[in-house]
This record gives C-alpha cells, structure tokens and sequence, in this order.
C-alpha cells in the first residue's frame, strides 16, 4: 500500500508527498491522506493520478466531487439512508421562502466559496447571504430548512468526537464517500441529526490525538487494503 | 423510465444560451425536432430543478463544469437513472484537461506535445527545460479550459510566470504544449461513438486561436465556421475522432483536431458541444434527430 500525504504523519509506513507522487508511476494501492480534497487542488489530483495509473484509491476522484457540492453530497447520502433535511437549488430568493419556512440554511453552490454556511433568520437576512454565497446572484446556492441547532465536526476515517447520530453520520459518510478526512455540517433536531454540508479541514485542525487516529486507520487499511475501497 | 414512443426530455439552459440568435435558434429545431418525433421537450431553467424526476432524459446545453450547476442537474438526473447528456463521468474528464491529457497519454491518442507543471514545482530551471522542449512560444491552459479562454501564449520566463501565476488560482496544476499554429482546427462532432457533423473552426486573421479576444475589450472575435458532409470528411480524421472520444465515453463530444503534415493529433474532447443554426448543422441536418433520438433511445 501507498500512503501519499501532505500531512506529517506519526505513522511508520513509508509515507510519499503528493508532489512526489505526481511524479511517479507508481502502481500500488494508494491512501491519498490530505487535508483539502477540493477538485482542482493537489487532493484532488493525487486521487485522480492514481486512477490514471489504474490503482485502487481512496478517495475516489468521483467522490471528491461529488461530497463537495452540498446538493449531491445530500442525494447520495439520502440513497444511502443517512438522514437529511430537504434542499432546493436556487438563485431565487422568492422560491426559498415558498419552500421553506425561515429560519434557513443557505450553502454556496459556486466556483469559489467552500467554507461554511450562512443562516437567515427573515427575508432581508436571505437576500443578503443568497447575495454574498451565489456571487450576486450569479450563481446558485443550496437552501435548507433550519429545525434546530448547527453543529460542525471534525471526521477522521469517518470517527469524530461526537457520539450517538452525530457520530453515526460521520462513519456513514465515510462509508459512502471514503473521504478520509474533513469537516461535516449536521443539524441537531429534537435530538436526531442530520447531515446538512460538507468542508476541507484546515490544515491547523489536526491536531497529535487525529495524527494517532490516522496512523491507526492506516494499519487497519493496510491490514484490509483494496477490500474497503467502495 | 425512458419509453420507445414519447420520451419526455428536459433540455437545461441558462439564459446567455438565447443571448446568440444562432444558437437560440439551434435549441428550438430540437424543441420542434423531439416534438415532430412524438416526444416531450421542454426548456428547464436554474429555477426549475426540482422538475428534474418527472423527465425521463436531460439534454443539458448550459456551460458544464464539475463546479457549475450543469454538473448537479448531470448527477442528479443520472443518480435518479434518467438518461443524461453531458453524462456527469463526461463533465469530469472534459471539464479537466489534466484528466483528459492523461487519459490520451494512457491510451497513446496523438495528441499535441504535453506536459503538466504543479504549483509547488515550478523553478527557473523547468520553465528553461519546457522551452527547450517545445521552442518558444508555449502554451499554457488552465485545466477549466473552455470556449479559448484560459489559453494564452508565453514565450519567455516572465509571461510564463505571469500567465501560470493567475492560473494556478484555481488550479494547482496546469498544461503546457508545444505551439502548433494553423489556419483552421477540424471540429468533429460525435454522437455514441458515431461522427454526426464535420467542420473546420477557422482562425482569425492574425489570431492564433478561433476565439480570440479583441485588445483592450472584453468581447472574442471568432473565426469563420465551414461545415462539411461528415462522408466527405477524411476517413482518418473520423477515425482519430473516434478514438478519442471511446476514451471518454459514449456520450455527445465535440473533438478538435489540428492537421499538421497530413496527420491529425487531437487538441482537446469537449462535452457540450457548440450546436449554432448555420454552423456545425449547416450540411449535416439530421444531427438534432439523432440527438433526439439518442435520448430517447
């Protein structure tokens, strides 16, 4: 097994910096560990090489795309079974309030904007984030219907800090998207959750505990190999 | 489920797809095409997605990209198992010139002279070794390439530097190829691994590019378009075309292809296609029925 990282790992399998992996040809099982899987930055082309050279990979360069962009990340995770709340795609400001009622989460759904979310309590709150995520208007975003409380976590091979739905979320969108590591947006509603979006994790948030998760996810894997790739 | 008779098809547009009157034009002979044909065809908008199920194909003419909407619709409708064009695999490889190079590089499609630079890779000495490679100029292309944007030509050190700088913004690795200058590239449409229309995407006076953009303005001036009958088209060119579009899928490609020396080496496969009245239909009318008839297949 391959093990290509932009991270420091503690663990003591050989580890390959993307750049020297891009470089390569190497034909191995590859573990692309990296902090920002985003399509067109270097998570994403390690995956993508991998495929190119016909290894097995996880993530899957497909999976990149698709865990990024909310309304997909949402769909998929819905044919999974893992709870969501309902989304509409939409620049119009008018068709989110005749779907939803306020409070609503709005996630951008354009070229640039990856990180976070905006909540919109009345219309003038709505207008502005629909104005600020799709780029005035130039794009679309993805609104949701705010039930309860906003929570961010932290997803390591799918294991996070959280227990109970929260962190039964995270393990099961690793076992649909096999992204290693991120940051998940959930919705805590009368105590259930819900999985609402999707982020890179800052390269600063893993901390020595995540490092320790990771080198032990990685012997698992290398233990099991091609056999848990999705 | 996509029936024989009376498929109903959503065509998603935006509305710069009506701003040129050929290309509004072309999007209504599919509407009365599919219609003549017995089949539903309706026009969806960004504000209608939700529609999206109660269609049995989507036919997307909006600019495709993985991180536009068109490539939500593409996934959505294909995740809901309606027949789609652009397919979302096909968004992806097009959509990405890294992904789509690599793959000609994999499966020895000629191809222009390529090489890949990385953001964290770029030093003095591999800007000297491309242009001893290639001569000067070169060309560099952001991967997200599409209508000659994003394309520019650098012929020395500080160019290089300058275009791959504002590239690499949003990419972190780009294209460079060897400068190959000619007065038309062929465009080959191709449909399920078929040639539909053959033309030539002629380039402007003086212009190295069919779109280029005028000096000190933010308009393109295209070259002129002459349409062939695809059986009049040169037996390898279709060939070449083929080739390279069964690397990318069965979908609906538009491939263009540089002579040079009496051989043909593919630029680039695009999903979505241009499709003007006038243009790539001029002397290949049967390309929307076929279309049609490809999604309702």
């Amino acid at each position: 097994m391959l093990v290509v990282s932009n991270i420091d790992l503690t663990t003591d399998l050989p580890t390959m910096k993307p750049s020297t992996f891009l470089e390569s040809s190497i034909k191995d099982f590859t573990l692309n560990i990296n902090n920002d899987y985003r399509y067109l930055k270097t998570g994403y082309y390690v995956s993508l090489h991998a495929e190119i050279l016909g290894n097995q990979v996880i993530p899957s360069s497909e999976n990149i795309i698709d865990a990024y962009r909310t309304p997909i990340l949402l769909l998929r995770a819905s044919k999974a079974g893992i709870p969501t709340t309902p989304y509409l795609v939409t620049g119009s400001v008018k068709q989110i309030i005749s779907e939803f009622n306020f409070p609503v989460v709005i996630f951008a759904v354009n070229p640039f904007s990856y990180n976070g979310f905006k909540t919109a309590k009345n219309r003038s709150a709505l207008y502005r984030a629909v104005k600020s995520l799709g780029m005035n208007y130039k794009f679309d975003v993805c609104a949701q219907p705010l039930r309860g409380e906003m929570v961010s976590l932290k997803s390591i091979f799918g294991r996070c800090e959280l227990n109970g739905d929260a962190g039964k979320i995270s393990k099961e969108v690793y076992d649909v998207f096999k992204i290693p590591i991120c940051k998940l947006h959930i919705q805590n509603v009368e105590g259930k959750a819900y999985l609402c979006g999707f982020q890179p994790l800052e390269n600063e948030a893993v901390n020595p505990r995540d490092l320790e998760t990771i080198s032990t996810e990685i012997s698992e894997i290398s233990k099991n190999g091609e056999k848990l790739v999705g | 489920m996509v029936k024989n008779s009376l498929a109903s098809i959503a065509c998603f547009v935006e509305k710069y797809n009506f701003t040129d009157p050929a290309e509004a034009d072309a999007l209504q002979n599919f509407k009365t095409t599919a219609e003549t044909m017995g089949h539903k065809f309706d026009f969806m908008f960004r504000e209608n997605l939700l529609a999206i199920p109660k269609y049995d194909a989507i036919f997307i003419r909006a600019t495709t990209d993985p991180l536009f909407t068109a490539y939500i619709v593409s996934k959505t409708a294909w995740e809901m198992g309606l027949k789609v064009v652009d397919d979302p695999k096909s968004i992806q490889i097009c959509g990405n010139k890294i992904h789509l190079y690599a793959l000609f590089k994999k499966y020895n499609v000629p191809r222009i002279p390529t090489v890949f630079i990385n953001k964290d890779e770029l030093h003095h000495k591999q800007i000297l070794d491309i242009f001893k490679t290639f001569g000067r100029p070169v060309v560099v292309k952001a991967p997200y390439t599409s209508f000659s944007r994003y394309v520019e030509k650098a012929a020395c050190e500080t160019s290089f530097r300058d275009v791959a700088k504002r590239f690499f913004r949003k990419s972190d690795i780009l294209v460079v190829q060897k400068f190959m200058p000619t007065t038309f590239d062929w465009r080959v449409g191709v449909l399920n691994g078929e040639v539909l229309y053959v033309c030539k995407y002629m380039v402007p006076k003086g212009r190295w590019k069919h779109g280029a953009k005028r000096r000190g303005k933010p308009s393109f001036i295209w070259g002129r378009t002459i349409s062939l009958k695809r059986e009049n088209a040169p037996m390898k060119l279709k060939e070449t075309a083929l080739k390279a579009c069964k690397i990318v899928g069965c979908g609906l490609y538009g491939v263009d292809i540089k002579e040079i020396d009496g051989d043909y080496v593919v630029v680039e496969v695009n999903d979505n296609p241009s499709i003007y009245a006038g243009y790539e239909d001029l002397r290949n009318k049967d390309l929307y029925s076929k279309i049609i008839a490809y999604l309702a297949d």
